[in-house]
């Protein structure tokens, strides 16, 4: 014990300059997650950890689990909280005043330079690995096979919210006039069944931030979003390991 | 016609008579507290249904966040205790061992009321009954911890009401099968129902192995507390001197008691200093809710104090020979974990989702207090149970068990 | 707590303002409380302030080439949009990236939207954190 201390007083601070060109990197890495943290949710670096948002790498490289597979990314820069899309959404999808399926979360920034706050469009993350789809005894929420859709079975639901409290996301609530819960559905019911290409918020949008896609088309703009190496894209709350389908960026 | 219909050599009608004689024992105090406890059952009915017609937005205290309110954790506080008596009873009458068998059939008695007070509260708490009575059948979810759960707990009640009816027709052997099954049932029922909290991997403050071993270490806890409370109670309302089988039966449940309190205690220590030394996202801010914001007091007070320590001191001071300090001791665990459950329950809910992304309203934690329909609706809970109990005494006798 | 205070004595003073028909100014004779567009989207932010004491700008900095003196009364117009600003028309006069930041970026510097309108203006919304 007393040879080691002594050793160790013996060395010399070799000092930053002795650092190499890649230790030097590592560092700066670092400091790109802590900005990740910054920037509201951890970064999800799609050069190297994009595939965590999918069921396995092999998926994410040549098939995906659903077709189409529906997807939403959000350029959360431009988003202003006008709010035009929870007014088309709680048109479209009948949600009442008390409710919500989309909602704007906003996030004060007293420190920022440019701007001191940043606004967030929330919405059901349509997840791959769906803890509400889990947790539901009935079967009454459950995952479409076709476009992994979490969808709402209104007549099995028993109301005992479990799916309520295991959503990471807030994205469910219980509708008193369906008596059962009620969530985003991409609007499968209300427009896409009948042959619209985009969700009532997403084409209410007017600056563009919800960009409503196929993850599984090569030539549809939310894979190539999300597949741009210079892009930084993020999910949130990766910790609580659902894999979502709703995407984040700026720019 | 009266000789065609015999049950253990007892025509209908003598069994009758017998019954009513019975009955008619009680104390002036017997027959107060039973008509207490119906009109507890009657208020908590006519809440419950008033909230489930008129819906629970307006008459409960639940949120869109805090989905799950006090009639949950009252749930899980009836049917944890019930797994508890279930459990506690089954060393004696399952595992062999002669000191517990005098609280055998009081014990199984116990769990089927609790059993049934968790589920009459669990109705009111549904916003959808009819649907569960129907789809938990036809549209099974195997992957749901809570369809899991009420299957179990659903199957436990059948068999401990056979378990119940062998034992007083002295089919020991069926019984012991019955008890055996349900011992399992009842387990798997806990750990399930620790796991619809325990498995939510968004729920940081719930997450992990802890709440099932918790879950199942203080449902002996709580069962041992609640057969010493129970039984001196009995012995009050019967009178006449208590056995000496059944105050050694009782002395082994207090030990039983001490040892859970300490591993309880050791459980909540550590759990708390994990959170202080890691302060891991969610969790920590539900802890420090319980340490020092609006939950201390239901915690140090209902949760540590009541529950733990309190009835630790007084269970050793006991000796396990002082009857009136082991009954004070027991109430104070049996209704402080009311107040443990709850702490569970809430604080795990009042952290908002999106608290770590720093977004107004949610860096602070969301509110939630019982509204008066959930607070009377957890009472007729209570009065069920109060109401078997008193009744059951009589009708069967103080559930005395001869040697077998 | 200080600033959400604040906002909410801003809004009071200015409900009150523009119920009595009013307009409140200070000193100096420009209104002290802030501006909130809600045409053609909800919530967009203007502060005299801002521009008079940290900008240092003048009353014909904008009056009445840019803006009219009466406030909101842009908003009016069909015209007042986003494409105008590009286009160099309204705010867009010196929000060209030159005088003074783009009004093509940082959006939410000048959107503070439904939240920061119903703040202002001390509405709690209906959904917020409730069912």
């Amino acid at each position: 014990m007393n040879k080691m201390k002594l050793k160790l007083d013996k060395l010399i601070n070799e000092g930053v300059e002795n650092l190499s060109v890649e230790e030097r990197r590592g560092f700066l890495k670092m400091g790109l997650v802590v900005t990740g943290v910054f920037a509201g949710g951890s970064l999800l670096s799609v050069t190297s950890n994009v595939d965590k948002a999918f069921a396995s790498a092999n998926q994410f490289a040549e098939k995906y689990p659903y077709k189409p597979h529906y997807s939403m990314i959000m350029h959360i820069d431009r988003c202003i909280d006008c709010e035009l899309c929870k007014a088309a959404c709680a048109e479209t999808n009948k949600v009442p005043n008390y409710g919500f399926r989309t909602q704007i979360l906003e996030r004060p920034i007293p420190d920022g330079i440019d701007q001191k706050r940043e606004f967030l469009p929330v919405l059901c993350n349509h997840c791959n690995v769906a803890q509400c789809t889990r947790v539901c005894p009935t079967k009454a929420t459950y995952k479409n096979q076709q476009n992994g859709i979490v969808m709402m079975d209104t007549s099995k639901c028993i109301g005992c919210l479990s799916c309520q409290l295991a959503c990471p996301y807030n994205a469910r609530y219980f509708n008193e006039e369906k008596w059962a819960v009620d969530k985003c559905n991409f609007c499968f019911d209300t427009r896409l069944s009948k042959g619209e290409k985009l969700t009532a918020c997403s084409d209410a949008c007017p600056a563009g931030v919800r960009v409503f896609g196929d993850l599984s088309n090569q030539r549809d703009r939310v894979y190539k979003e999300v597949h741009t190496v210079s892009r930084t894209v993020w999910v949130l709350r990766p910790e609580a390991g659902t894999k979502p389908n709703v995407f984040y960026t700026r720019g | 016609m009266a000789s065609s219909s015999r049950i253990s050599g007892m025509t209908l009608n003598a069994l009758e008579s017998a019954l009513v004689g019975r009955l008619k024992t009680g104390s002036n105090a017997y027959y107060l507290s039973l008509s207490i406890c119906a009109m507890l059952l009657f208020a908590g009915s006519v809440a419950g249904l008033q909230a489930t017609i008129g819906g629970h937005h307006v008459f409960y205290g639940v949120t869109r966040q805090v989905s799950w309110g006090v009639l949950i954790s009252t749930y899980i506080f009836f049917v944890v205790t019930s797994t508890g008596l279930c459990l506690v009873s089954s060393i004696g009458h399952i595992f062999g061992s002669k000191t517990f068998l005098p609280i055998a059939k009081r014990a199984c008695f116990l769990s089927i009321c609790t059993l049934l007070a968790g589920f009459f509260v669990i109705a009111a708490e549904i916003k959808v009954p009819i649907r569960m009575m129907v789809y938990n059948i036809i549209s099974p979810n195997l992957t749901s911890n809570i369809w899991w759960m009420g299957t179990l707990y659903g199957v436990a009640l059948g068999l401990m009401i056979v378990e119940f009816i062998c034992l007083q027709i002295n089919a020991h052997k069926v019984a012991i099968v019955a008890g055996f099954i349900t011992v399992i049932a009842e387990i798997a029922a806990n750990s399930n129902l620790a796991g619809v909290f325990g498995l939510l991997n968004g729920r940081e403050f719930w997450h992990g192995p802890y709440l099932p071993i918790f879950f199942i270490t203080s449902a002996v806890m709580v069962g041992s507390a609640a057969l010493i409370f129970f039984c001196i109670l009995a012995q009050k309302i019967n009178g006449g001197e208590m056995a000496p089988e059944m105050k050694t039966c009782l002395s082994a449940c207090r030990k039983v008691a001490i040892l859970m309190i300490c591993v309880i205690l050791f459980f909540t220590i550590w759990r708390t200093v994990s959170t202080l030394a890691g302060m891991p996202n969610g969790q920590y801010v539900g802890v420090m809710a319980m340490l020092t914001g609006d939950y201390a007091l239901s915690f140090w007070g209902g949760e540590i104090l009541m529950t733990l320590i309190a009835p630790l001191v007084l269970f050793i001071l006991s000796g396990g020979k002082r009857m009136r300090m082991m009954l004070v001791a027991s109430a104070l665990m049996v209704f402080g974990a009311f107040f443990m459950r709850y702490n569970m329950v809430i604080v795990g809910q009042v952290i908002p989702v999106y608290h770590d992304l720093g977004v107004t309203g949610s860096t602070e934690l969301l509110k939630y207090f019982p509204t008066l329909n959930e607070i009377v609706v957890v009472l007729g809970g209570f009065g069920l149970v109060g109401f078997l109990f008193l009744q059951g005494e009589k009708i069967f006798n103080g559930h005395k068990v001869e040697e077998h | 707590m200080k600033r959400i205070t604040l906002l909410i004595i801003t809004a009071l003073a200015a409900m009150l303002a523009f119920s009595a028909g009013l307009v409140a100014a200070s000193d100096d004779g420009y209104p002290d409380y802030d501006i909130i567009y809600t045409e053609p989207v909800v919530g967009v932010v203007f502060s005299h302030t801002f521009h008079v004491e940290e900008a240092g700008m003048d009353c014909d900095s904008c009056h009445d080439g840019v803006f009219e003196m009466e406030a909101q009364a842009a908003q009016a117009q069909p015209d007042y949009n986003m494409l105008a600003l590009s286009e160099g028309r309204y705010c867009g006069v010196c929000h060209d990236g030159d005088t003074a930041f783009d009004s093509n970026s940082r959006c939410a510097s000048c959107h503070i939207g439904v939240i920061g309108y119903n703040r202002a203006n001390g509405i709690e919304e209906a959904a917020h954190g409730g069912h």
